[in-house]
């Protein structure tokens, strides 16, 4: 059995059949290139063996472990991906983005010196150039490989897109290396030395030749500690975008209820529900975290790596929790009790649209749908919440 | 034979104007102790007959979501479409209906807290959501999964909505139909009959000519990209 895996695939996208039972599978220590017309499929075989597609018949698996199959089942394990797509946050840091990939510390600066982007290790990927991003994307779908002495799968979707031609040269001869090393690589590509490169060439729809590329050097990267990545609350701290959108909207709540309502006035029902409204905008305005992702396309890669999609959902609790207290200073009625409910309300709110938005991220245009239609929903678990807390 | 969706949509529009004239002129008034604006009442006869109806097409709403998801039907896509469509139609006719009734009974046109209120504007609100998304989609099989998804766990607030008033009644009344308390007059249960069979006549009508009209949309779609194949 390959390391790579697809039995029996039948895709759909668009109104279109992309593959027809079509299977692959990609030894240790081979290199496969998909070439063939744009629009042929070979984004598709890509993205379904990454488990981004869903697919009407078959599976894939990746070093002997699910990824994804028809019936839906999901599974996760160490893989390297690069898609046509960056697939990475502007506010990524480029040795970050690295060592999150990697999934462990080791020397990055070094790795980043010999692909000409040492100086750039802490510039966020926004100040880079189309090259350079190109060079930190392809590198986040190589390096899981490079630290690893066990075979680990990579999966590229055209990399050599935007690079110049030393740098395509470059790649080609580290997938040979990654190859020498044990390593199971699928690339889509039309460029000739990447092609070179590979054992066997599938041109679409469907005919194999064997390559005779050269043969390469592995030489492992000494790699240290395991590390959590976090993304979402290391996003934002560092953009401060759940501030700047949901802790903006509740504090604007609460101004304009301020200019229309005496709080000392309000009692019962209507002074809880003044606590409480600030935080329920706050949680209203959705994960903000969602938004960057839909950058480049960042959700798809992190979807890979973790089932659940970036937040920030402990900075959410802070943050609906001091608006929170603040509605309740200006009232001068002090609950704590009042303060946790306007926390975990904001939040869990937050939460569930950021689910409902995420849902439509198949769509090819997610951001066109109006899924903010569905959250009056959320204003009537508030309500009773209110009720209850005012009694 | 083209047509005989839309026939059947205007003989339920028929029974439906018939309905409300009915309602409005000859079913009996009610109780002036029983109802703080007892003319109002006479909304009823509108407002439950839409709610069935559009309960209807949520049902019909789930199965063709159900049976595009597992099975891949078209007839099941259409009948999502179609059934999306007649709910949104429905649910505002009975939304709209409720709010003017409730303003006028309870004082307030909307209750957040009450379930039976949010739940049914949620389903309304879904259809909105399921017609104006797929609008904005290109057709192919990654649109029809999300909207068809949403459909179904969207179909969760149904059996809530049912319950609602039974479990938990904060405003809206619970059931005046098949109760053991029988409290409905036998004019005014003849005039909710005739509401009842109008409006599945109509939802039947309109759901008929919203399959047929997405079959032709989508027969429209191949055509225009064959003709595209074939001039290139």
């Amino acid at each position: 059995m390959g390391i790579i895996e697809l039995s029996k695939v039948t895709v759909r996208r668009g109104r279109s059949q992309v593959l027809d039972s079509w299977s692959v599978s990609i030894d240790s220590g081979e290199v496969v290139c998909l070439s063939g017309d744009n629009g042929c499929g070979k984004s598709t075989v890509i993205e379904t063996a990454a488990g981004l597609v869903s697919m009407e018949k078959g599976s894939s698996e990746i070093s002997g472990q699910l990824i994804r199959d028809s019936e839906g089942r999901r599974g996760r394990t160490k893989f390297g991906l690069c898609l046509q797509d960056d697939c990475i946050m502007g506010d990524e840091l480029v040795g970050e983005r690295i060592l999150d990939a990697a999934g462990c510390d080791f020397d990055v600066s070094s790795l980043l010196k010999t692909w000409g982007l040492g100086h750039r290790i802490h510039d966020r990927v926004a100040m880079l150039s189309g090259g350079q991003r190109r060079r930190v994307a392809i590198l986040s779908g190589l390096v899981p490989a490079m630290v690893s002495s066990e075979p680990v799968a990579i999966l590229l979707d055209e990399p050599d897109s935007g690079l110049d031609d030393d740098s395509v040269e470059q790649l080609a001869q580290t997938l040979r290396d990654l190859a020498a090393g044990g390593h199971a690589i699928l690339v889509a590509s039309h460029n000739s030395k990447i092609i070179e490169s590979a054992d066997r060439v599938i041109q679409f729809p469907f005919t194999e030749t064997k390559g005779d590329p050269v043969k390469g050097k592995f030489s492992l990267l000494e790699s240290g500690v395991l590390r959590k990545t976090n993304i979402g609350h290391r996003m934002n701290l560092r953009t401060l975008s759940g501030v700047a959108n949901n802790g903006i909207a509740g504090l604007l709540t609460l101004g304009a209820m301020l200019a229309m309502l005496n709080p000392e006035q309000l009692e019962g029902r209507t002074l809880t529900a003044f606590i409480l409204a600030p935080a329920l905008t706050a949680g209203l305005c959705g994960n903000s975290i969602h938004r960057l992702t839909l950058e480049n396309r960042a959700y798809a890669w992190w979807n890979t790596i973790s089932a659940i999609p970036p937040n920030a959902l402990f900075h959410s609790l802070i943050t609906c929790g001091a608006i929170t207290v603040l509605a309740s200073t200006v009232t001068g009625d002090f609950d704590v009790k009042l303060i946790a409910a306007g926390a975990v309300l904001g939040a869990c709110t937050e939460a569930i649209v950021g689910l409902l938005s995420h849902a439509t991220l198949r769509l090819s245009r997610p951001n066109a749908v109006m899924v903010r239609l569905l959250t009056p929903i959320l204003i009537l678990p508030w309500a009773l919440v209110v009720d209850t807390l005012s009694v | 034979m083209s047509i005989r969706g839309e026939a059947v949509a205007l003989l339920g529009l028929a029974g439906a104007g018939l309905t409300f004239w009915l309602g409005m002129t000859w079913a009996p008034s009610v109780s002036i102790d029983a109802f703080k604006a007892p003319e109002a009442q006479r909304i009823f006869y509108w407002h439950v007959p839409s709610a069935w109806a559009a309960m209807l097409a949520f049902g019909m709403l789930f199965v063709g979501s159900i049976f595009w998801f597992f099975k891949r039907s078209e007839w099941a896509w259409r009948l999502h479409v179609a059934s999306s469509e007649a709910g949104l139609a429905t649910g505002l006719m009975c939304v709209w209906s409720g709010c003017i009734w409730g303003a006028a009974e309870w004082g307030v046109p909307w209750d957040w807290t009450d379930i039976r209120l949010n739940t049914f504007a949620m389903l309304t609100l879904l259809s909105l959501y399921l017609v104006l998304g797929r609008r904005s989609q290109p057709d192919g099989v990654e649109t029809r999964d999300t909207f068809a998804a949403f459909g179904m766990y969207g179909f969760v607030l149904v059996p809530f909505t049912y319950i609602a008033t039974r479990l938990w009644q904060i405003r809206h009344p619970g059931p005046v139909v098949a109760t053991s308390e029988g409290s409905l007059n036998s004019d005014m249960g003849t005039v909710l009959l005739i509401g009842a069979i109008s409006f599945t006549v109509l939802i039947i009508g309109h759901v008929m000519a919203g399959m047929r009209l997405t079959k032709l949309e989508l027969r429209l779609e191949d055509l225009q990209n064959r003709y595209e194949e074939e001039s290139r």
